[in-house]
């Protein structure tokens, strides 16, 4: 009989899946959803949060995702929020928090190193597994697979015209970070749609899409598709990051590294940081204009968009908020501007 | 001259003088600004104790925002900053002192605020250093941005054991993180203004700090068993709060006395902030800086007074910190004094421990959109039978607040009976 592997959720984008499938964990990402029930109790607990994390901690609370144990990344307010909540309600299921500081400083490494031993000991807690190299080689040999579909699934986002289209390879990136790394590389690959001819190519930044409704609304009549992304569950997703080492002390050094190497979610990072990034992807990916799609009460993004708008001048950038069930709407307002803009493919 | 209130109720002493204190001692460092001294712009939570020691003078960004609030330029603040294509409806209380850079000398406050040298933050919440991100871009300043861990730990009844036991409370790591980046900031503050830190310098400020905290201490708890209200929360305030900018100094704990003084004064003399009390309201969350009235205003319907702002109490319970390293020492002061006020258990356990002690009827919770979990707060307040009414609002936004006060009316006419 094959032992059952332990799924563990993760909330957030911080955390190295590497270490959690060296434990033999089948790491799952939450995140929400664009529409869907919150339940009010849940909202009362979190406050002014971000609708895709309140549906989250709405499931959550109902039990809908069966898991070994969760973790919570402290990437962004609402997540944090999450965090304190299921803490202060007594969840059954074990928590942890990953806290990743933001700047490489040596104080902040040695903190990393404390947060990064402190997640493995609570993997350990969860799976009965203990780590090894030879176990974090095996997983960095998964993981660096993931990062070849991840890459070639972005070649096809990115083709003249595009061989997938946004809310396709949202979808695909959501699955993937979803499964045991082989299954997930086919999923990845699978990620096939009919070509999209005479298209605006566009570049989507703004808040991470918690699954592909928006991108769906946005692509529907086939005047726009979306080929990159900046968000942390689009093109910046950490899927796929492996690192290699004689030793874990070696592995954890380099998974810091990784971490510090990245521009992470808004939430997180410097606006001008921010901007560069955004420039930088749809300059990559030829995109013809850049969205930003910024969800009520998600703020963070919208410290960003001056930045932006400078750093793409000659791009045309057009940005929206959406309110929560405002997302059909806010998609066509958003082709609307696009048309206005007179942006051609 | 101590003026007297709305109320007829002569205004305290303490607070008459910290204000003038406040506004002199700002107008003379802003001359000293314009003449080259360099200034700093500090958050709250920021280690203001090692620019003491270092001899930079620094203006609290929060502090500066509800003078700008107070002297009603907020709203032309915020439109500066909707002008340079930044929210004008994000993190307003943190954010008005950045757009009255673009007031003109003569509607600022104070004649406004000189360009600061430094702009010192931690990294809360989403937004902070983004905001500093901006100060760094004006001529002449340069930011610098400190780590802002999650609390973890967060234990409940905190309040007894913090001052000594910091590492227990908060965890040693993070307080490690914390103290090696400010020693790198005081490393890199010396340099550019050409001082060292003396440390034993910077562990005098601390014990000055230590004293001012354990009067605020003795303050609280005559407040909190005074029946009735003697003082007015609205003069509390600024008595409490203009000596926390000031922290470390022997003016500061000579003011913390003063009041703590004049507060008994009052109580041994039988003063009633309003002679028919008959129902005590706590306020949780930041001061409603442009309608201070608004606190005394439901004293002759309902004979409601507010008993409770967390400034006095968390000054009373937050501050103190005991040890023998003062760069870490300071570390622990900071490294979660706001998730006392906010991150439950430990806000929670201390609202419950203060609306108790303080014998609050009703409670108003000021949520504003930075307020992690806030729900968990209200609920165990709830939970000991104590009524809370949430407002959602931003207390430096004007057009955030619009109804407060009918809404507070309704919630005293309907939900806090009158206890006495």
């Amino acid at each position: 009989m094959t032992p059952r592997t332990p799924v563990i959720g993760v909330v957030g984008n911080d955390a190295p899946r590497q270490l959690l499938l060296a434990f033999g964990a089948r790491p799952v990402r939450l995140t929400g959803s664009w529409s869907g029930v919150v339940d009010p109790e849940a909202q009362q607990l979190l406050g002014a949060t971000d609708a895709a994390v309140a549906r989250l901690l709405t499931e959550l609370r109902r039990g809908a995702h069966p898991l070994d144990g969760l973790i919570v990344c402290n990437d962004s307010q609402a997540h944090l929020r999450l965090f304190y909540v299921l803490r202060a309600t007594g969840s059954e299921m074990p928590v942890h928090l990953l806290d990743m500081p933001r700047e490489p400083s040596s104080p902040a490494r040695r903190f990393a190193l404390f947060q990064l031993e402190a997640l493995a000991a609570f993997c350990a807690g969860v799976t009965g597994a203990e780590l090894s190299a030879a176990s974090l080689a095996a997983a960095a040999d998964a993981e660096a697979a993931l990062g070849d579909a991840v890459r070639r699934l972005r070649a096809r986002r990115r083709a003249h015209p595009p061989l997938c289209a946004g809310a396709d390879a949202v979808d695909a990136l959501l699955d993937a970070a979803r499964m045991a790394p082989a299954e997930a590389v086919a999923r990845l690959d699978a990620a096939l749609t009919p070509a999209v001819s005479g298209a605006t190519r566009v570049h989507a930044t703004g808040s991470s899409h918690p699954d592909a409704t928006f991108y769906r609304l946005l692509e529907a009549d086939g005047r726009v598709v979306v080929v990159s992304d900046d968000h942390d569950t689009g093109d910046a997703a950490w899927l796929g990051e492996a690192v290699r080492g004689e030793t874990t002390d070696d592995v954890l050094d380099a998974l810091i590294d990784a971490h510090f190497a990245r521009i992470a979610t808004s939430a997180t990072a410097l606006s001008s940081d921010r901007a560069m990034l955004t420039r930088d992807v749809a300059r990559a990916a030829d995109a013809d204009a850049v969205a930003a799609i910024i969800r009520e009460l998600d703020e963070a993004p919208l410290w960003d968009l001056a930045d932006q708008r400078d750093a793409l001048e000659g791009t045309p950038f057009v940005s929206v908020r959406v309110e929560p069930g405002g997302e059909q709407d806010s998609a066509r307002d958003l082709q609307r501007d696009l048309a206005e803009r007179r942006v051609s493919a | 001259m101590s003026g007297r209130g709305a109320e007829g109720s002569p205004r305290l002493e303490s607070a008459a003088a910290a204000t003038a204190f406040q506004k002199e001692w700002f107008l003379g460092l802003a001359d000293r600004a314009r003449e080259g001294e360099p200034i700093a712009l500090a958050n709250a939570d920021a280690p203001h104790e090692v620019l003491r020691a270092l001899g930079i003078p620094y203006v609290v960004n929060q502090w500066w925002s509800s003078i700008i609030s107070a002297k009603r330029a907020g709203p032309a603040s915020l439109a500066a900053v909707a002008e340079r294509g930044l929210p004008d409806d994000s993190r307003q209380y943190d954010v008005l002192p950045l757009g009255a850079q673009g007031l003109a000398a003569e509607i600022a406050p104070w004649g406004g605020l000189p360009e600061p040298r430094f702009a010192i933050a931690e990294r809360s919440g989403d937004v902070t250093h983004k905001i500093f991100e901006q100060w760094g871009r004006r001529p002449g300043t340069e930011t610098f941005l400190l780590s802002r861990t999650a609390a973890v730990p967060a234990p409940a009844g905190w309040w007894d054991r913090v001052a000594n036991d910091w590492e227990d409370i908060f965890g040693a790591a993070r307080i490690v993180l914390l103290e090696g980046e400010i020693r790198m900031l005081a490393a890199t503050l010396a340099h550019r203004v050409g001082r060292t830190l003396d440390l034993e310098q910077l562990a005098e400020i601390m014990a000055l700090a230590n004293e001012q905290a354990e009067w605020n201490r003795r303050t609280r708890d005559l407040l909190a068993a005074a029946r009735p209200l003697p003082v007015a929360v609205t003069d509390i305030i600024p008595a409490v709060m203009v000596p926390q900018w000031h922290r470390g100094t022997p003016w500061a704990v000579a003011a913390a006395r003063r009041l703590h003084d004049e507060v008994a004064r009052r109580i041994d003399d039988g003063h009633a902030v309003f002679p028919g009390e008959r129902r005590r309201l706590m306020w949780i969350g930041r001061g409603l800086w442009s309608d201070l009235e608004m606190y005394r205003s439901f004293q002759e319907e309902f004979g409601a007074v507010f008993v409770w702002s967390m400034y006095l109490a968390i000054a009373a319970d937050g501050y103190a910190r005991y040890g023998d390293d003062p760069v870490r020492t300071l570390a622990a002061r900071f490294v979660g004094l706001t998730d006392l006020l906010y991150v439950p258990p430990m806000s929670s356990s201390w609202y419950v421990k203060e609306a108790l002690a303080h014998g609050a009827d009703g409670v108003v919770h000021l949520v504003a959109d930075d307020t992690p979990a806030p729900g968990v707060i209200t609920a165990a307040l709830e939970e000991r039978g104590i009524p809370v009414l949430e407002i959602r609002a931003s207390n430096a936004d004007p057009r955030a607040t619009v109804g407060v006060r009918q809404k507070i009316a309704d919630f005293v006419r309907e939900r806090v009976p009158a206890a006495r």
